[in-house]
């Protein structure tokens, strides 16, 4: 889905043309660049050519964002968040570099029901922790092996309703119901039945164990129809231990996370296929600039209906990074992933190397990310 | 049916009718203030602490369970508190706190000091482009606020709006009194000039002559770097300022670097909030611990 820029430069336009004569009404705007440096002995230019790389070596651009949001009225809040970024395409003599704009999430909120936070639009929905979070905002450069396989690189991301109600709890405690029409680029919930969408619950639950230290426990539930005119269903549950303490919290804290993914997708005559995943990460923050993460990832399928590009195997991966954030705007990451297992490169070699160096540069009022 | 009337006139009636208003503070500061002027009639709870960084709590949610019942919410404002404010705000789903009258900021009420001239831009640092919001080390200022305070009060509860006044002209009045006490303790010391890790002490620095423009950080948000630190060493030398600052949310890497450079140097690492350090529970006493540290710096 990729809309032509020069429509999206008018618009663009049109907003700074506007913005001084009315600034009480003009939106928060804020836009985030990644520049990335790969270097893989899996996306060797050379190794094929004619082979489509969505991520050859070298630098680019990785992702462009763009936000605007604002109050729409004393009801309801609007969230457009555009995506640019880089796409490789064949042209019959080699891999030629276009680009792609697409609608991120662009959604209405509102609070007019109490308790509740209802949406409708296009949204990442809310299966796990790690679905829910914006490139720029995740905490390694590859999503982990089963998002990225069992949901695909854009993660679950569709248009919809959705309705997060607090729970009457002493501790934060919340249960979010959605559906999604299940007709957008998740190949496991593109079913071809008109009006068969797919349902989604997920239960999130955050317990201050102290005023340092926070436990977050969540679940998740999806189940729809897929192109084989059958059910896929999801499941998912998070863990998360943040802690950063209340004198010094500046120079030193710790978040140490985990999740699983799992799918199950069914076809006529053929056994069920199942894939599931976990992740495990932790980040310390050792000075007031500086952080490490250390990530573990496994994926498992059986059965899979695509056995090239998800091998009946297991995968692992092991990720090591430090970041250097000079403010709360920019940051530099160094990255090493090696995964084992999977889909195999044009020289038939089974470990997937990389190593990667990203620069993320943010401007204008950026929304904080949820905690 | 008579019988279940009274049964609820008598047990339910009274958990309305005493109910008392629900105030949350972003800071530490605000809550003493809101206990000042609202006694045992308000409940009130800080979302930071005093030892924390007011520009950078994080929103955490068990943060939206308490606001979900709060009546109302004190932020000092100018974009302290922005980033994470509104996600809880939103976040809580409660009605009266999305409501405009539902946030109350006041810096932006109390004469504003440091507004940037010109075109704000992130390469000056973390620049407030309505001012500096850390006014609650003027006494004077929390006096004024502690009636602002008392009128949005009386607002939410006009059957004690009389009381709250009453309290809040009293603290006014307790603050002149004191700064005219601080102001002479502070003369005696001959401090005219001190060097501040941020620009936390802008107004106390204003309401009492001192002179704070020497920052350790280089822009604000940015930590000291060594060719700043050399600057401020050479700028401290210069105008022969004895006494260094450094608030106690920052870590004291500077210190034995300033002290090593310049032996006779006091570096004094302080509160610069109500609960900042312990025994220091009110605004007064916060203010009282500062003064006290000048006139050791002057010895």
């Amino acid at each position: 889905m990729h809309f032509r820029m020069n429509f999206f430069v008018l618009f663009l336009s049109a907003l700074a043309y506007g913005a001084p004569a009315f600034c009480l009404t003009t939106p928060n705007i804020s836009a985030n660049a990644l520049f990335l440096y790969r270097n893989s002995n899996f996306h060797k230019e050379d190794a094929d050519p004619m082979n489509l790389d969505e991520k050859p070596n070298g630098l680019n651009v990785r992702e462009m964002e763009l936000q605007l949001s604002s109050d729409v009225d004393p009801y309801t809040r609007l969230n457009l968040l555009f995506s640019i970024s880089p796409v490789y395409e064949a042209n019959g003599t080699g891999v030629e570099e276009t680009w792609a704009l697409e609608p991120e999430e662009a959604y209405a909120e509102s609070n007019v029901v109490p308790g509740v936070l209802l949406k409708i639009g296009k949204l990442k929905a809310f299966m796990g922790k790690h679905n829910l979070l914006h490139t720029h905002a995740a905490p390694f450069i590859e999503s982990p092996l089963a998002n990225t396989s069992l949901l695909g690189e854009e993660g679950l991301n569709d248009a919809g309703l959705s309705a997060g109600l607090l729970l009457p709890a002493s501790w934060f405690s919340e249960l979010t119901l959605q559906y999604l029409r299940g007709k957008g680029e998740n190949e496991e919930f593109r079913s071809p039945t008109p009006g068969e969408g797919v349902g989604l619950a997920h239960w999130k639950n955050l317990f201050d164990l102290s005023d340092d230290l926070t436990m977050e426990i969540g679940i998740s539930y999806a189940q729809g129809g897929n192109s084989y005119r059958e059910t896929t269903s999801l499941s998912g549950a998070d863990w998360t231990l943040k802690w950063r303490p209340s004198e010094g919290g500046r120079y030193r804290s710790l978040v140490w996370a985990a999740e699983y993914l799992g799918r199950h997708q069914s076809q006529a005559g053929v056994p069920q296929e199942k894939g599931s995943g976990v992740t495990t990460w932790i980040q310390y923050q050792f000075a007031e600039r500086w952080a490490s993460l250390y990530r573990y990832d496994t994926l498992s399928m059986k059965d899979s209906f695509d056995p090239v590009n998800l091998p009946n195997e297991t995968w692992r991966r092991h990720s090591l990074a430090v970041v250097f954030s000079p403010s709360e705007f920019s940051s530099f990451k160094l990255e090493a992933d090696q995964r084992t297992g999977g889909p195999k490169n044009a020289n038939g070699d089974g470990t997937e190397r990389s190593l990667f160096l990203q620069a993320n540069f943010t401007i204008g009022a950026h929304a904080a990310h949820a905690y | 049916m008579k019988k279940l009337s009274f049964v609820f006139t008598l047990f339910i009636f009274p958990f309305f009718a005493f109910a008392k208003v629900q105030i949350a503070t972003t800071t530490t500061d605000l809550a003493a203030l809101v206990r000042q002027v609202g006694q045992d009639q308000v409940e009130v709870f800080a979302i930071g602490k005093g030892t924390q960084d007011p520009h950078q709590i994080e929103a955490k949610p068990s943060f939206m369970v308490k606001l979900r019942s709060t009546d109302l919410v004190l932020a000092q404002g100018l974009e302290l508190e922005s980033a994470w404010l509104t996600p809880l705000i939103q976040g809580a789903r409660n009605p009266k706190l999305l409501a405009k009258e539902g946030v109350m900021e006041l810096a932006a009420e109390l004469d504003p000091i440091e507004i940037p001239k010109g075109a704000v831009s992130r390469a000056e640092g973390d620049v407030h482009p309505g001012g500096n919001p850390h006014f609650q080390l003027d006494p004077i200022r929390l006096g004024k606020a502690a009636l602002l305070i008392a009128a949005r009060l009386g607002d939410l509860v006009p059957a004690k709006k009389e009381f709250f006044i009453k309290n809040a002209e009293a603290y006014l009045k307790q603050m002149k009194d004191k700064t005219t006490a601080w102001q002479e303790r502070l003369k005696k010391t001959g401090i005219k000039e001190v060097v501040t890790y941020h620009k936390t002490f802008s107004y106390f620095c204003d309401r009492f002559a001192i002179s704070c423009l020497i920052q350790l950080e280089p822009k604000p948000g940015i930590p000291p770097t060594a060719s700043h630190l050399l600057s401020v060493i050479e700028q401290m030398k210069k105008k022969k300022i004895k006494l260094v600052l450094i608030e106690n949310l920052y870590e004291d890497s500077v210190g034995p670097r300033l002290k090593q450079a310049l032996p006779d140097v006091v570096v004094e690492r302080v509160p610069v909030s109500v609960e900042g350090e312990p025994g220091i529970a009110s605004n007064e006493q916060l203010i009282e611990r500062l003064v006290s540290v000048f006139e050791k710096g002057a010895h």
